[in-house]
């Protein structure tokens, strides 16, 4: 479905639904090449200390060297507007219109010098989504899904809900049931968030919706075996399932109202959609939901980059993040909760003719904190030219999957069968990063 | 090795005819020998593609790799030959040629990050060596054209997993060359888990089912059908089918190879409302369902199929496919304050020509020839008169009846030339070429060339204020109207001062059908080849450039010849041999009335996504044709078709095969039709009846056209959670008929569903209103308590009346008198008659009590309700309950406090099934 997150990237697309992956993308031609050759044997799985993700999607593709990893040596063409500023962790430096994740920036790590190849907007957020490399002949699933089906519910909250919408097909060959319950709309600050569908209406009671539950059950007899067999059929039993223990959970409305938040709490946060956003999933993990995904859009600076950053994304990023960081603290969440935070690539160093920057995977930023992450680390990075070999190693969207997957303790290579029989890794090609593992 | 039965096994034609095929490559260049000769086009581009080199992850990645970038797919020969031999770089050296880099990172006798490609020695490496040797020179221009791919064998029927054949691939070249070029093809596999393929083209049996394998080589693309049955046994022993129509047999001829027996023909209930919600998207009437299955003919199927057919409805659902198809959307139309008026011109121009059955190609080129004035002779003021003419307040004129519906040019994010060659490819070609925008398409023929050469027919097209329009012409110009309209609001467009006011005096004039500057959709004459061109200035910016467009997979037109280049190409699009245009559509429909394609996805026409049944979509491509591109025959075509009347119940045989139609596979309702069938199934009876052909309101009419993308309210919100594309993008896919969270959540409990179900506290008369009144009337259906109680104390009261009453009996006069005598007898006759009557209400009391049917309703009441429940289900289920269901229906209304809420809530629940849900 479509939201009022969404928009309008520079191709003239705003991405809905799932959009095929057209033939842009590469495909297996018989010849896989992984680029870098992993450096380190995999280690064993040990146990995830996150029993929750927070995944915030920043759409569009933030400039890293705008944010995390500026480069003030660069020349003019390239180094951009704002200055660095020095933070919390003594060494790391960051943008200076960021103040509040610098002061709080010994709970999470900076990871530089991530790169792949895919330019396109879909194809970026759909790798960095779920850790693989797009292909035509396989979608795969977001982490939220895998989450839904490898953890799933607690309670009577989804499994996996995304704040205002994830609908590029974030389910791939796990099936529909996985998919996400979107909220269809930013939250409002100090409002109950009414999520159309999941009142009481017209007074009906508890006993109203349990009898009603029964009677559709009742006669939703017709498919008979086929129910079980047919993935259409399949997924609206799963969901049927799923909406009766929301609509009948007083949990379900509390966790989404936001006025119940204590003014300790809802006053680390800001009163843009991001923040509230931010402030509402610490909610839902809070409450027991294992993945959140948070989307924030508006990072496809293709002109005007510096005003745009300035004014606009990074005091709401900072105040969105920074409320996040300080109170999934407060609450006692930190240790049990992963929060992970990237763009679908980052923007070309060198500034274009209309003071903006263009898609550039080669080099991208992302953070990690939380539970099972070694937080206050700047970890690794490349040059700023683009055509000079790394310094050092470069990191993959694979990778950070791979992080992600163990912080959660899930086995990053486990097998799943796709619908048609093939067996398909997790995360084939990525490691857990070492250095972010505490 | 196992080696598999193998069809079409290369037939060889009688010597002498059939040109030389060469030795394959490892034989050819096996040799140490420098004596074969190598070509740059035929041999080293399409070797270090197949070796991997010129791919996205190495050296075909847009930023290169290692300072090589080579073109991605490896077609643009000029830009490749320099980047392997530019100067001052060691990759080719001509005097020491093993000593070249390409050579010794490509073996690793250099550092090289993408690993060894190739062994010292081997053929591979000869290649690259001997072509050094040579001179390392681009022969592209004169090696000659690449004319097609042969694969052989052309399609490959294996018997069970694990058999293996080895593909050959043949280039033919026009100067009559026949070359073995196997080893430099580059091969896929469509589904790995039913063939794999290795590089050498060994195509290796997985499981069950049918899939292509696809070679790459040059710009050539060829798909070879690979399959293998689901029952060999039931495969090689098919048992005689009937077929009843062309369709049914194209469609069992693959079934039977795959050894799949297709499941039944549905029910008459089924058809029925698969048939309805398809072509119509509208549920059955309840009393439609009844007539039709009182129905003895044996025609009645086909006879519904044409009846439906000429209802409202179908135009409307039909009007909102095709502007799915053709991308109407509202938020993307150029007047800011028409947003809406031009959505629904575009619904209402296509909507008028499905009433009219007009020929398909006829609308297409209505859209696709189309300017905004009647004739480049049409003055501005008369243009933009007419066009105020269409939306003013009174007597509007009809947009419809233009011969044409400039729309599809006026949309804000269909401006460039290469945009508009998106759109025209994918909306009616089934193409998507926008891979070709940067290079070599992976899949298909179209090079970058290609794309450019083709978007050129749309460089003179153009939408905004028309230069033609000069003020020496009579009338009012579009200048002078807007200074007016600036002059008379003060608007500033600069300053943005007034941009009300000025909004305001254009809707005004609007309403009142005075012109306002309208833009245009007009061909921009300065591009044609006509020497019109006067002012040199003009010349000179636009370059004095002469287009020859080049048709997709055509030739190229000299534009000279025409003064709009959109003629040739839509001459080209609807001509009989065009191998896009027909079949575009046919498959779209198809994909309408199945699960998929007969190519999925269906807007996604390639070579290497063929058909699953090439042979059925070639019949109803050329049916298309040879019937005038008459929709309503390709409705009917497939309509009337086992094929698409088989049940949704699989067999052993079919149970796992979702490609092949062997069985109606279960699609959920599109967002409009869920939304009016939710409607329809909940409306009073009096509105019921008509609901199907009234439009006006309905979700799959014009609504869906103009529903902003982002409401959260109202119908708009339906659509939204239900998936209703947004017409944005050029894919098909924007339509999601995948079930979610949020719309289970939406009929289960979303306020706007309650208040249809319900009724009471809406606004509008309900069923369920109807339905309490009825019921009300014919006594209502009571508590069994509450019902015995009132009895009991009904008798009580007669028992007390009763007693009261025998108090009353008249004492006989003594009195003789007749008077006396006659008042005594009548009173006498009234006291028995009460008694009497007393006697009966006591004793029909008692025998409420008393007997087993004492505490069920009135017997009047049974058969309201009886009635009731059979009109839920066929008002939601189009079909009458079964007779477990009616009883469940009868219990529960029963134990319920109130038989009308029970009987809505069952509506209610109904609703919320899957059978309702879906189309089955």
């Amino acid at each position: 479905m479509s939201t009022g997150s969404n928009r309008t990237y520079c191709d003239g697309v705003a991405r809905r639904d799932f959009i095929q992956i057209g033939a842009l993308m590469g495909m297996g031609l018989g010849v896989n090449l992984p680029m870098w050759e992993s450096l380190r044997a995999s280690t064993p799985d040990r146990s995830g200390k996150a029993k929750s993700a927070i995944f915030v999607r920043l759409m569009g593709g933030p400039s890293h060297m705008d944010t995390f990893d500026l480069k003030p040596g660069a020349p003019s063409t390239h180094r951009g507007e704002f200055k660095e500023r020095s933070t919390l962790v003594p060494g790391i430096r960051m943008c200076e219109h960021l103040p509040r994740l610098a002061r709080t920036n010994d709970k999470f790590s900076v990871i530089r010098g991530i790169s792949h190849s895919l330019a396109a907007h879909e194809l970026g957020q759909k790798y960095l989504a779920s850790g693989n490399r797009p292909i035509a002949s396989l979608q795969y699933p977001a982490y939220g899904a895998v989450v839904a089906r490898e953890i799933g519910s607690t309670n009577a909250l989804p499994p996996f809900i995304a704040i205002p919408s994830q609908s590029d097909n974030p389910t791939g060959y796990l099936g529909m049931q996985y998919g996400p319950f979107e909220t269809g709309r930013t939250p409002q600050k100090g409002q109950p968030m009414r999520v159309r569908g999941l009142g009481l209406e017209q007074g009906m009671t508890l006993e109203d919706i349990q009898r009603r539950h029964n009677l559709v059950q009742r006669y939703d007899t017709a498919f008979g075996t086929l129910a079980q067999e047919d993935k259409l059929l399949a997924g609206m039993d799963e969901f049927s399932q799923k909406s009766y223990q929301m609509i009948r959970s007083r949990e379900t409305r509390e966790a989404f109202d936001l006025s119940r938040e204590p003014e300790s709490i809802s006053s680390l946060f800001g009163e843009s959609g991001f923040s509230q956003s931010c402030l509402l999933a610490t909610r839902l993990v809070e409450s027991g939901v294992p993945f959140v995904t948070v989307s924030f859009g508006g990072w496809d600076t293709h002109q005007d980059n510096f005003s745009q950053l300035k004014e606009d994304n990074l005091p709401q990023l900072d105040d969105g993040l920074g409320g996040l960081f300080e109170a999934l603290h407060a609450k006692g969440l930190w240790d049990s909760t992963v929060v992970f935070v990237t763009g679908e690539f980052g923007r070309t160093p060198k500034i274009n003719e209309r003071g903006g920057r263009d898609h550039y995977p080669r080099a991208m930023v992302a953070l990690m904190g939380g539970g099972g992450i070694h937080g206050g680390q700047a970890i690794w990075r490349i040059g700023c030219k683009r055509a000079k070999a790394p310094k050092d190693r470069i990191f993959t969207p694979d990778d950070l999957a791979a992080t992600l997957y163990r912080c959660l303790g899930i086995d990053h290579h486990k097998e799943y069968l796709t619908p048609t029989g093939r067996p398909v890794m997790l995360v084939r090609n990525g490691n857990p990063i070492q250095e972010l593992l505490a | 090795m196992m080696m598999a039965a193998l069809l079409g096994e290369p037939t060889v034609s009688a010597a002498g005819t059939q040109p030389a095929v060469s030795e394959p490559c490892d034989l050819r260049f096996g040799g140490t020998g420098d004596e074969v000769p190598v070509s740059f086009r035929r041999h080293v581009i399409p070797l270090a593609s197949r070796l991997g080199c010129s791919s996205r992850e190495c050296h075909g990645s847009f930023q290169g790799q290692g300072e090589l970038r080579l073109s991605l797919f490896g077609y643009d020969f000029e830009m490749d030959h320099q980047a392997l031999t530019a100067e001052n770089d060691e990759r080719i050296d001509r005097n020491h040629p093993e000593n070249s880099l390409i050579l010794k990172k490509a073996t690793l006798q250099e550092k090289h990050r993408g690993k060894k490609r190739m062994d010292v020695g081997s053929w591979e490496y000869n290649v690259f060596l001997n072509w050094i040797k040579s001179g390392a020179h681009n022969d592209a221009e004169t090696s000659g054209a690449f004319l097609k791919l042969e694969i052989l064998p052309s399609q490959i029927q294996f018997l069970r997993s694990g058999e293996l054949v080895e593909l050959k691939v043949l280039a033919h070249w026009d100067n009559g060359d026949v070359e073995d070029v196997t080893g430099m093809t580059r091969f896929q596999t469509n589904d790995e888990s039913v063939a794999t393929v290795d590089k050498r083209g060994v195509v290796t049996a997985v499981g069950s089912g049918d899939t292509h394998i696809v070679a790459f080589y040059d710009n050539g693309v060829a798909p070879v059908e690979v399959l293998i049955p689901w029952d060999s046994e039931l495969a090689r022993k098919y048992p005689a089918l009937r077929t009843r129509t062309e369709i049914d047999r194209l469609v069992l001829a693959k079934l039977s190879r795959l050894g799949i027996v297709p499941s039944e023909v549905c029910g008459d209930e089924d058809f029925l409302r698969r048939v309805r919600l398809d072509l119509t998207g509208t549920l059955p009437t309840p009393d439609e369902v009844m007539r039709f299955l009182h129905d003895p003919s044996p025609g009645k199927r086909q006879a519904k199929i044409e009846m439906l057919l000429n209802t409202p409805e179908y135009a409307a659902w039909w009007a909102t496919r095709l502007c799915d198809f053709t991308g109407n959307n509202n938020q993307q139309m150029p007047e800011r304050n028409f947003r809406n008026e031009f959505s629904t011109q575009w619904w209402e121009w296509i909507h008028q020509r499905i009433t009219q059955n007009v020929p398909y190609n006829q609308i297409v080129r209505g859209i696709v020839l189309a300017s905004s004035r009647s004739s480049p002779q049409e003055s501005f003021e008369v243009y933009a008169t007419e066009m105020s003419g269409y939306l003013q307040k009174n007597e509007p004129g009809s947009f419809a009846d233009r011969p044409s519906m400039p729309h599809f040019w006026a949309r804000r994010n269909v401006r460039t030339a290469d945009e508009k060659a998106l759109s025209i490819s994918h909306a009616f070609l089934g193409v998507r070429i926008e891979c070709a925008q940067c290079h070599k398409h992976p899949f298909d023929q179209w090079t970058q060339q290609d794309f450019s050469q083709f978007k050129d027919f749309f460089e003179p097209v153009r939408f905004g204020r028309n230069p033609a329009d000069n003020p020496k012409q009579t009338g009012k110009s579009y200048a002078s109207i807007l200074a007016e309209i600036e002059e008379s609001t003060g608007y500033d467009r600069k300053m943005g001062t007034n941009r009300k006011a000025f909004d305001e005096e254009i809707k005004r004039r609007v309403a009142m059908g005075e012109p306002v500057p309208w833009q245009e959709v007009f061909v921009d004459q300065r591009f044609s080849g006509s020497p019109t061109l006067k002012n040199p200035n003009q010349k000179r910016r636009l370059n004095t450039r002469v287009l020859t467009p080049k048709l997709l997979g055509g030739e190229a037109v000299m534009l000279a010849t025409y003064s709009d280049p959109r003629e040739p190409l839509m001459d080209w699009m609807e001509d009989r041999e065009n191998p896009y245009f027909s079949r575009a559509f046919v498959n779209r429909v198809w994909a309408h009335y199945f699960h998929r394609g007969l190519v999925e996805p269906a807007d996604d026409m390639n070579l290497a996504n063929p058909s699953v049944n090439e042979p059925l979509l070639d019949y109803l491509a050329g049916g298309f044709i040879e019937s005038g591109f008459d929709m309503k025959w390709l409705h009917r075509e497939i309509l009337t078709s086992d094929t698409y009347q088989r049940s949704w119940r699989p067999n052993d045989s079919n149970r796992y095969d979702e490609r092949n139609f062997s069985r109606m596979i279960l699609r959920r309702l599109p967002a409009e039709v869920v939304h009016d069938a939710i409607q329809q199934a909940t409306a009073p009876s009096s509105e019921i009846s008509h609901m199907p052909s009234k439009i006006d309101g309905r979700a799959i009419g014009v609504k869906s056209s103009i529903l902003s993308a982002n409401t959260r309210n109202g119908l708009g919100y339906a659509l939204n959670v239900f998936g209703k594309p947004e017409r944005l993008n050029n894919c098909d896919c924007e339509r999601s008929n995948q079930p979610t969270l949020l719309q289970t959540i939406y009929t289960r409990n979303d306020p706007d569903v309650l208040t249809a179900v319900t009724g009471k506290e809406g606004r509008t008369y309900r069923w369920a209103d109807e339905i309490r009144e009825q019921l009300r009337s014919s006594a209502p259906a009571q508590n069994k308590r509450a019902d015995r109680k009132s009895i009991q104390s009904e008798l009580q009261k007669v028992r007390v009346a009763y007693q009261d009453h025998t108090k009353n009996k008249p004492v006989p006069p003594e009195d003789p008198d007749p008077a006396a005598q006659q008042r005594y007898r009548k009173s006498m006759r009234q006291y028995q008659n009460q008694l009497q009557a007393l006697k009966e209400e006591r004793d029909n009391l008692v025998s409420r009590l008393e007997s087993p049917s004492a505490d069920s309703p009135t017997s009047q009441n049974q058969v309201a309700l009886e009635k009731a429940i059979n009109e839920v289900f066929l008002r939601t289920l189009s079909r009458l309950p079964l007779s477990h269901e009616f009883q469940n229906a009868m219990h529960d209304i029963h134990s319920a406090p109130n038989a009308a809420d029970a009987l809505s809530e069952l509506l209610w629940a109904l609703l919320n099934t899957k059978e309702f849900l879906v189309n089955h």
